[in-house]
């Protein structure tokens, strides 16, 4: 979906290029992307969508039988006085909502840095990347390691009294650290990219004509960064609508979100009609927030 | 993407013990499995002479794996799968290539309806029709033995640190009890397994399908949630063995494998519980049935059995008297591993249906959710 986005600015970006007279480019060129596209994601995704109104016979079979069940289930459960799957997907909006912010917060300041300070820029951009060459689930294993309460910080920390460590592992709070860490590269290269195109005269102009640091801060660093905060916000927000793994290994698997619920459906329940339209109430979900966004990032041209 | 792919398959396992674990290994552990996913996603030919064995981890005996390799010179290419379910999913969602597989008797009953298995050739497995107790033989789930042998069976109970835990209980009851004392219980992540023990704590059937009856179940979880450490097939064991769980709801191998670590007892509920078998299924579309047949064959001969269940501390089904100075010689007077006759009769096998599925699930989700 962040490809969409990235495919509507160039869009955008092309239309210009064009006007002035730019390079134009064939366009069978686009064929790989949009064969990979139709192969890929929009056959899987009319699968998932016909098998959302399917009903399970026997023991796993589907049939595809053009029934609203699933759905009509759902809206009860949503909208009804007994609301399981509302409270997952609640508790999974929280935790995107929540990692998106802690990312930005811890980002910001580091792309902030790279980009107007630094001086070895290239190395430091290396070093966010590198994690990167590790698998995903190595990562998330390393935290095991490092919550565990016998890791030696934590003993520490214990000991002068600071903190209940034993509290920390297989808990919501360790979910949300190892999100906030795992996530952290996806916020933090946007940022840079958009900072690093900064011209930071106008922030000293503006310091200069008589603004404070802060106010310069709003008036110019902040609308300057902000297709850099959406982007980077889109690629943190949409993938931790269904992080699976991060609450298997370091929330003990005992907290459940959209992720997990939807994998349960097709690997142990053998309900994929359920998973199915499960997953398409996500997909609708974040289309809305995607509308939303698009349209914020418009606005956010128009003006600048 | 392919992070969640290998994440379902990570090396979890009935015999989920790893000794020493560490996260470490187990990291390792996955970063080898995302090689291997990639060969079978590609469906890279197998060369003559592979067998691709999908089981679940820890599972087989490392030197089994070389005493086959060296007897018939097919080298065995290792998948792992964490549950009965994950194994039919993938069947199911048209994963081909694996030549054997091992799942509990109500899963071999369903691949079988749901003709998924390939019939078995009876006269490469000379061995297994010679030193197989025949009981395991035409069971309930696969009338015929045309699909299936029986490869190991256990039961389901729970297991404690006797170091850590001064009670020494013997029932669900207690089990429970102890769980809401020390908050310090892990569990298998299986709906049937959790659901159906709590289930016969209440005197009920391990496979109740009654809504009222699995209700007052439902309560009971809710209320012992709050006092779980972790829901994991793969590692509830091990984080009682680092003693950051005392008490687990798990299986009788792992039981005695963490007995053999630190101190601790496994025990077969006195109200009941679950007994299974788990069969060797060669699945539609093995490129090298072959292979599966030689495998099953070769695992029969007293010494290689002796060996695995030395491993796995489960029970083999070969003729007790066929064990006596193999590897598991002295295994065979272990209650654990051999439970007496009085003991098994009070436990159940997994006969859950469709309908008692969607309402353990629904169950699981709320337990998991609350």
């Amino acid at each position: 979906m962040a490809s969409t986005e990235a495919e509507a600015t160039e869009h955008r970006r092309g239309e210009t290029r064009a006007g002035a007279g730019g390079p134009r480019y064939p366009g069978w060129l686009a064929v790989p992307a949009v064969a990979w596209y139709v192969l890929f994601f929009l056959v899987p995704l009319a699968f998932i969508a016909v098998t959302s109104f399917g009903e399970v016979v026997g023991f796993s079979d589907v049939a595809y039988t053009w029934t609203l069940d699933n759905y009509r289930y759902l809206w009860d459960d949503f909208f009804g006085e007994f609301h399981l799957y509302r409270d997952i997907f609640l508790e999974t909006f929280k935790l995107s909502v929540i990692g998106t912010l802690s990312t930005l917060v811890i980002g910001f300041p580091l792309a902030y840095y790279i980009a107007r300070y630094a001086k070895h820029k290239t190395l430091l951009l290396l070093l966010v990347i590198v994690p990167f060459w590790t698998s995903f689930l190595i990562r998330a294993y390393a935290w095991l390691i490092i919550l565990d309460p016998e890791f030696p910080v934590f003993r520490a920390l214990g000991m002068s009294g600071f903190i209940e460590s034993q509290e920390l592992l297989f808990t919501p709070k360790a979910v949300y650290i190892g999100v906030a860490y795992n996530y952290l590269p996806l916020m933090v290269l946007p940022l840079y990219a958009a900072l690093e195109r900064i011209d930071w005269s106008l922030v000293e102009a503006a310091q200069d004509l008589g603004d404070p640091p802060w106010r310069a801060f709003r008036r110019i660093t902040l609308p300057l960064a902000l297709p850099g905060i959406l982007a980077g916000s889109l690629l943190v927000f949409i993938p931790l609508m269904g992080e699976y793994i991060i609450p298997v290994i370091l929330g003990g698997n005992k907290t459940f979100y959209a992720g997990n619920l939807i994998a349960q459906q097709f690997l142990e329940s053998r309900d994929w009609p359920l998973g199915s339209a499960l997953a398409m109430v996500v997909i609708g979900a974040l289309t809305i927030a995607l509308l939303v966004y698009a349209r914020a990032l418009g606005r956010q041209e128009q003006h600048s | 993407m392919s992070d969640e792919i290998t994440m379902w398959e990570q090396p979890v396992s009935r015999r989920g013990f790893v000794a020493g674990a560490t996260a470490a290994a187990l990291a390792v552990a996955g970063l080898g499995r995302l090689g291997g996913d990639a060969f079978a996603a590609t469906g890279a030919a197998d060369a003559e002479g592979t067998l691709f064995y999908y089981n679940w981890a820890q599972y087989v005996n490392p030197k089994t794996y070389a005493a086959f390799e060296k007897a018939t010179g097919i080298k065995v290419k290792k998948g792992f799968y964490d549950s009965n379910e994950t194994l039919h999913a993938k069947l199911k969602g048209g994963a081909r290539g694996y030549d054997l597989v091992c799942p509990t008797g109500y899963m071999t009953k369903v691949l079988i309806a749901e003709k998924r298995l390939e019939p078995l050739d009876w006269s490469k497995l000379k061995n297994v029709s010679k030193n197989v107790d025949p009981k395991f033989h035409n069971t309930p789930d696969d009338p015929k033995s045309t699909y299936s042998v029986a490869k190991d069976w256990g039961t389901t109970g729970f297991m404690y640190r006797t170091d850590k835990i001064k009670e020494r209980p013997t029932s669900w009851k207690e089990f429970v009890a102890l769980t809401k004392k020390y908050g310090k219980t892990s569990m298998v992540d299986s709906s049937p397994e959790v659901v159906g023990s709590i289930a016969t704590m209440l005197g009920y059937s391990y496979n109740t399908e009654n809504e009222k009856e699995l209700d007052q179940v439902k309560k009971i979880l809710l209320d012992l949630k709050p006092h779980v450490v972790a829901l994991h097939s793969s590692n509830y064991d091990t984080l009682i063995a680092s003693g950051k769980a005392w008490m687990g709801l798990g299986w009788n191998g792992d039981g005695l494998a963490l007995a053999a670590k630190v101190p601790a007892q496994y025990v077969v509920a006195k109200e009941g519980g679950e007994i299974w078998i788990d069969y060797y299924n060669i699945p539609v579309g093995a490129k090298n049935p072959d292979a599966a047949h030689a495998w099953i064959d070769f695992v029969y001969r007293p010494q290689i059995a002796g060996l695995e269940t030395s491993f796995t501390y489960y029970g083999s089904p070969l003729k007790r008297s066929l064990l006596k100075g193999t590897a598991a010689g002295k295994l065979l007077t272990d209650k654990v591993v051999f439970p007496p006759a009085a003991t098994v009769r009070k436990l159940e096998t997994n006969e859950v249906t469709a309908k008692g599925t969607r309402l353990r699930e629904r169950i699981w989700t709320e337990f998991k959710a609350s």
